[in-house]
């Protein structure tokens, strides 16, 4: 979908500066506000996805904006076969995750003691490689869903809310609260934390620490693999460029609320797609990457622990 | 119980340890002293699974692997690492259910953890307050409470008095002594020599990577060759 801004419309504000605020106006702001929330909910997801490997590993997988990309892909063939939309969230988390332990095992662990760079590099591979693959099966033209998986729209004041839009947010919610769950109250998710802070620390405990690695790509994967369902049915069309258009950008919302901190992304992830969504319905379009990506080089700059991270860097939880 | 026959364990070039032979009976404390960079941590973690070697360590009989950590702690060997190993993010409460990682008899290791809590009653206080923020001393206790959680046969301790006040060295000594009369087998890394070999049984002293003098503890505290390897360390160990 180049060009088109992911689910923004089009449609400008017609009033002037100068003329006061009217109810078309403030509906406008309010839709355009649901509209970035939904877009940022999806970015909280893939930046999530990011941070997991980031905070265990502190590499950078970049596999995982085609993770994304897949993802959308898996649950595109389960809805396409008519299967509703949860077993379509479920293979597209499973089929991404199942690739990520691919990328895992051939992109990251024989490179594991090499500098950080080599298995950035490798991701890079798998990355382009994926894209092609994605190509060749499923064309370079968007897939489209022919019939909406779910219609209708709530009305929440002057502004409305799809069925749509009201799935991608709370499924997000729901898939950060377990994720929550999992890292802090659980077993793995200690040993996971454990393995992020000091992996010799936790192996003398007796945590498995390749295992560990393992899981936490494939809980990253799921993670990419769902945000991309739920982008592919939000604008009921994907292409093979998506995750460059949309997974790449989660690298900036990551980056803005701090790499060392992976709950920063719940702040970060509807802050940017809010400013997105805004740039585009009140700027313009040809400038919402430059203002995206201009605001992350801006705060590694003047904050390069991000929004929440405490500078103090290794005092603070990564997972 | 543990046989270390020709251990040598090199970083890249460098041989930090070159061919030594250790051997641990059980319910002993052995003591493993020696200067500043001796190799004492090296032959700790190479024990413990932590690095490659070339040499055999069997315990209990069976041959360990090189850099299998998961499958010795399994085996029931422990170490505390040198500067305590806390992790700093977690909670003392979540560091002690990380000793419990590989329990898998729920039951006895609730009961295993309510008497660490007894044991150290700091560790109960203080469980949400953040490991990190805990003193020198605390989180010693803490590490070593956590090593015991896995239910080891064999406790390796690499300079537990690292920064403690004498008063808490003492105190850390006697629990070892506690820890030793309750069956455990310990191997104690020190610089500390003179109070080591006190409650030790016997004890080795490394230098440059080769065991120089072996033998009963409290013989060698009157030893020569010991009283000069640490007088002559005296003013690297004042740096510490
Ligand atoms: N990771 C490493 N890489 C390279 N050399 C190392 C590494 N760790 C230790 N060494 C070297 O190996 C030698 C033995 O170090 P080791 O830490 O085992 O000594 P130590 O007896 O424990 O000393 P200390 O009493 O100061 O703790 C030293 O010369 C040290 O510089
Ligand atoms: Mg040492």
């Amino acid at each position: 979908m180049p060009g088109a801004g992911p689910g923004v419309p089009k449609t400008r504000s017609n009033a002037t500066p100068t003329s006061p605020i009217s109810f078309w106006d403030a509906f406008v702001l309010i839709q355009q506000l649901v509209n970035g929330l939904t877009l940022g909910a999806v970015y909280t997801l893939i930046a999530l996805s990011f941070s997991l490997v980031m905070g265990v590993l502190g590499v950078l997988n970049l596999a995982i904006a085609e993770l994304f990309m897949l993802g959308g892909y898996f649950g595109f063939a389960i809805l396409l076969a008519r299967l509703p939309l949860p077993v379509a969230l479920v293979a597209g988390m499973a089929g991404a995750a199942l690739v990520a332990a691919i990328v895992e095992r051939i992109g990251y662990q024989p490179f594991r003691g090499a500098p950080v760079v080599t298995p950035m590099l490798s991701t890079l591979g798998f990355s382009i490689i994926l894209q092609n693959v994605a190509t060749n099966v499923w064309g370079s033209d968007p897939l489209q869903l022919s019939d909406e998986v779910l219609s209708g729209r709530f009305n929440i004041g002057p502004a409305s809310i799809s069925a749509i839009q009201l799935v991608v947010l709370s499924v997000t919610v729901l898939l950060v609260a377990s994720l929550a769950f999992l890292v802090q109250q659980t077993s793995i998710g200690r040993a996971l934390r454990a393995v992020a802070e000091n992996r010799d620390v936790a192996r003398l405990l007796g945590v498995p620490a390749g295992r560990i690695t393992l899981i936490a790509f494939m809980l990253s994967g799921s993670l990419a693999g769902a945000a991309g369902v739920l982008i592919g049915v939000h604008y009921a069309a994907i292409t093979p460029y998506i995750g460059v258009e949309v997974g790449l950008k989660a690298i900036a919302v990551m980056v803005i609320g701090g790499t060392t901190r992976i709950w920063g992304s719940l702040i970060a992830g509807p802050l940017i797609g809010i400013v997105e969504v805004m740039t585009v319905a009140y700027v313009g379009s040809q400038i919402r990457d430059f203002v995206v990506y201009g605001l992350m080089i801006l705060i590694l700059l003047l904050r390069p622990q991000g929004l929440l991270g405490s500078g103090r860097g290794d005092q603070s939880q990564r997972v | 119980m543990l046989r270390v026959r020709d251990l040598v364990v090199g970083y890249g070039a460098i041989q930090a340890v070159r061919g030594i032979d250790l051997d641990i009976e059980q319910g002993e404390i052995v003591a493993l002293i020696g200067s500043n960079g001796a190799g004492k941590t090296t032959v700790a973690r190479a024990i413990a699974g932590l690095l490659s070697y070339s040499g055999e360590i069997l315990f209990e009989d069976v041959r360990l692997k090189p850099n299998a950590a998961e499958r010795n702690l399994r085996l029931g060997i422990a170490l505390v690492p040198e500067g305590r190993g806390i992790l700093g993010t977690m909670t003392v409460q979540e560091n002690l259910l990380m000793g419990l990682y590989t329990r898998n008899d729920k039951a006895q290791a609730k009961l295993d953890l309510a008497v660490i809590h007894q044991r150290f009653p700091i560790l109960a206080q203080r469980g949400h307050l953040l490991a990190s923020l805990m003193s020198g001393g605390e989180q010693q206790l803490l590490a070593i409470g956590r090593a015991l959680l896995s239910k080891p046969k064999l406790l390796l301790l690499d300079e537990p008095s690292l920064g403690l006040s004498p008063r808490m060295t003492d105190t850390v000594f006697a629990m070892i002594e506690d820890l030793r009369r309750d069956g455990l087998t310990v191997l104690l890394v020190e610089q500390k020599a003179r109070q080591t070999l006190q409650i030790a049984d016997r004890a080795y002293l490394l230098e440059t990577g080769c065991v120089i003098t072996t033998g009963p503890a409290k013989g060698l505290i009157d030893d020569p060759v010991v009283s000069e390897t640490f007088l002559g360390s005296r003013t690297a160990a004042v740096h510490r």
